[in-house]
Parts: C-alpha cells; structure tokens; sequence
C-alpha cells in the first residue's frame, strides 16, 4: 500500500517537474480554454496595443528593468534585429501575427513560444556581450528556414539614456 | 452705491486654476507615460469582413470604374512606363490594400491619393476584381514595356537564390513564399508579371522609409538588408518575365 501511494506521489512529482519546465507553454492553452487568452486579435496588431510597429524592440522600463518586445510572423521576427543588456535579466514578450513560431537563441536553452491571440513572457540573461542568431524553431512554412531574427548583446551601459519612452533596435544607436 | 469687493479677485484666481489645474494634473503630461508616439501603418486590417469585402467584389462594375486607369497603366493592364505598375493579374487582397492605403493617406502617391479618394470601400474592391481577371499573357497589339531583357547570368543566379531561398543567413525570407507561387500572405502582391522599374522603386522606398504602409514592418525589415545590386537583381529578374509564373489565389484559399 505504502509502495503505491510512494508511487503515486513521485510520478504527481515528476509530472509536476515536467510541467514547471515548460510552463510557457502549458499554462496559455490552459488560459485560453478557460479564459480565451488575452483577447488579442492577431489581425489587428498594428492598429493598437502593446504589439504596434512604434512599440517594437528594446524598452527601458521607468523602475530601470528591461522588456524586450518582438512579434513574429511568417516569416520574419519584427525586429529582426535587436539589442539587449549583457547582465541583467532581461524580459521578452512577444505574439504572433500569423500562426505559432518559437523563438530560441542558438547556443543557450532559451526559447519562447509566439503564440497568436496571447502574450507570452520568459525572462532571459545574456552574462556576455556577442552576437547570437535566433532562428525560428516551429516549422511554420515553406520560408521558415530562413526566418532569424538577431540579437546584439551590449554593454549595459549603451543603455544609460535610453528614454522610457523610446525604443531600441539595432539601427539606432 | 455698490463697491466692487476686494476679496473676490483671489476667489476668481482660485476657482480658474482649479477648473484648468485639475484636469490637467488627473489626465497627466500625456508624452510623459512610457510609450512611444502611436504610429500606424495601415487602417487595413485582416479580418475575416475586410477579406470578404476585399475577395468578393463585382468585375463587371469594376470594369466601368476601370476606364480611367488605363491611361496610365495600360488599357489590359499592360502599363507603357516602367515605373508605372501593371496591374493584369494582380492579387484583389493586395490591390484593395493599396487603394485603400491611398485612400487615406498612409500612402502617399501625387498621382493616386487623389484618385482613391473618390473610392469607396466597395469601388476599390470591384476594381481589383475586374484587374485580377485580366489575361497575363503577351498580347502583340498591346503597347507594354513588360518583358524587359534579362539581366546578366551572374546577376540572374543571385536573383533567383533569393526568389527561391532567400538568405537564411541574414534572416531574408524566400519572395516567393509570401508573393506566390510556393505561399501566399495576405496583402503581398503578386510579381511575375510587375514591370523592373517599378519594382526596382518599391525596394528603395521601402528601405530608406519613404513607403511605410507595409503591416508590422515585413517589406521594411527585408528591403533594409538587400544590397542595390540585390535590389535591382531581383525586380529585374521578375521584370523579364523569368520568375515563377502566379496565379491570383482563389479566394477560398485565402
């Protein structure tokens, strides 16, 4: 008896384990069943909210974190290429305008899941400063082998006076 | 005889700067918030009513519409000056999107704002659908720059690799996995039968920010990373006629 309920516990365990893993990507349909997700309109993402085109890129929040926002669609991350703080921890958030894309670094575990009509949010560290490729990993089309966004990591100092109303990408400096 | 009280002037000061202060300190300094300034690419916008509207309009109107346009880009839509688009063929979604954008001003064409102007919604649609059903095959009689010469084998080759590939390197998608025949996007035109000249202007347009109604960005990120000779490689690559053949999508398909 005692054996089975040991049993019992140490898989309710394991799966609790798997699941806090990949919790990005477990919770949203969870909320979407219940909730239907954010109730963002994929189609519309550029007319307003967080997702319009003046809203992209790398922002300083006024409590001094960063928030990287980054849309994806077929086949392109928007912007395709960003810069981000070597250090500190950095937050993405992002969507999709079309179907499901994963966006991951390459060289690290870090990815996350764009997923349309909800915002999804993982928060990621770059302890050096270099260049990364972070190519689409869901296929999502006959272009996805070419969709890569890339990301600049920089001295955290480039970001000194970075206004929290402006936003950065790799063409401003 | 009455005298105007002293004590009413700072009463009067009080109650001005609390009708006008208090306003201003609940709504706040509105460029103060953390966002940027709000900029909008297109009013056009994907769902299913505007497909459905964009998808399904009447030839035969459109064609009486029409009459006016083929000055310019031709009477079978066949345009006798390279920067002018031909339109026979043309995708109704992206058509519409275009006249649209005119229509408000998030493009901007001296020739064409005040055109689409006059448009409604539902004449931009009937046009695009009397255009999308024009032959794209040669006709002799017709007086048309299209098949222009092919550009030299090197720059063909280089052409055709990123109409077919892309560059994964640089993060540029293939053109024709959004302007057809592999896939199509909503609103990406199709190109193998659009005139270099044209296509070649779009490109700059597109890279230096002088055209931005493009929704989130796509022609802008691409067009930014192409080099002039890719640039001109790949408009006159389609302009000759060499690329892959498109057909207008169904509209079921879409």
């Amino acid at each position: 008896m005692r054996n089975k309920i040991g049993f019992a516990l140490s898989i309710i365990l394991l799966g609790a384990i798997i699941l806090s893993t990949r919790i990005y990507e477990v919770d949203l349909p969870v909320w979407h069943f219940f909730g239907g997700g954010k109730g963002l309109d994929p189609a519309t993402l550029h007319l307003a909210g967080e997702f319009v085109e003046s809203n992209l890129g790398t922002a300083r929040e006024p409590d001094g974190s960063y928030t990287v926002r980054m849309l994806a669609q077929q086949y392109l991350f928007v912007p395709q290429c960003i810069e981000v703080p070597a250090g500190v921890p950095v937050r993405f958030r992002t969507t999709s305008a079309d179907i499901v894309h994963v966006i991951n670094v390459s060289g690290t575990a870090d990815s996350l899941k764009a997923i349309p009509g909800t915002v999804t949010e993982a928060e990621f560290q770059f302890p050096q400063t270099g260049e990364f490729d972070a190519p689409c990993r869901e296929f999502c089309g006959p272009g996805h082998f070419a969709m890569r966004a890339h990301l600049r990591v920089v001295p955290q100092e480039k970001f000194a006076n970075l206004r929290s109303d402006e936003r950065r990408d790799c063409d401003a400096h | 005889m009455r005298t105007e009280s002293p004590s009413r002037a700072p009463v009067l000061l009080c109650t001005a700067l609390f009708c006008f202060g208090l306003p201003l300190l609940l709504l706040g300094n509105p460029a103060d918030n953390g966002q940027p300034a709000l900029r909008v690419p297109s009013d056009v916008a994907w769902t299913p009513e505007t497909i459905q509207l964009a998808a399904n309009g009447n030839a035969f109107r459109g064609s009486l519409l029409a009459r006016q346009c083929g000055h310019c880009h031709g009477s079978e839509g066949f345009s006798a000056e390279p920067a002018i688009p031909n339109l026979a063929g043309m995708d109704r979604l992206s058509m519409w999107k275009e006249l649209q954008d005119f229509h408000s001003g998030k493009r901007s064409s001296p020739v064409m704002q005040p055109l689409a102007a006059m448009l409604s919604a539902q004449d931009s649609a009937d046009i695009a659908a009397y255009f999308s059903m024009l032959p794209t095959f040669p006709d002799p009689q017709d007086n048309r720059v299209f098949p222009q010469p092919v550009p030299d084998p090197e720059k063909s080759r280089a052409a055709e690799k990123l109409i077919v590939f892309g560059d994964g390197s640089r993060g540029i998608p293939p053109c024709e996995a959004c302007h057809g025949p592999v896939g199509y996007i909503k609103g990406a035109p199709s190109l193998a039968t659009q005139n270099a000249g044209y296509s070649l202007i779009q490109l700059q347009h597109f890279s230096d920010g002088t055209r931005m109604n493009d929704i989130n960005m796509a022609m802008r990120s691409i067009a930014k990373q192409l080099t002039e000779d890719e640039k001109s490689g790949v408009s006159q690559y389609y302009g000759a006629g060499r690329g892959p053949s498109t057909q207008t999508p169904h509209p079921a398909t879409l």
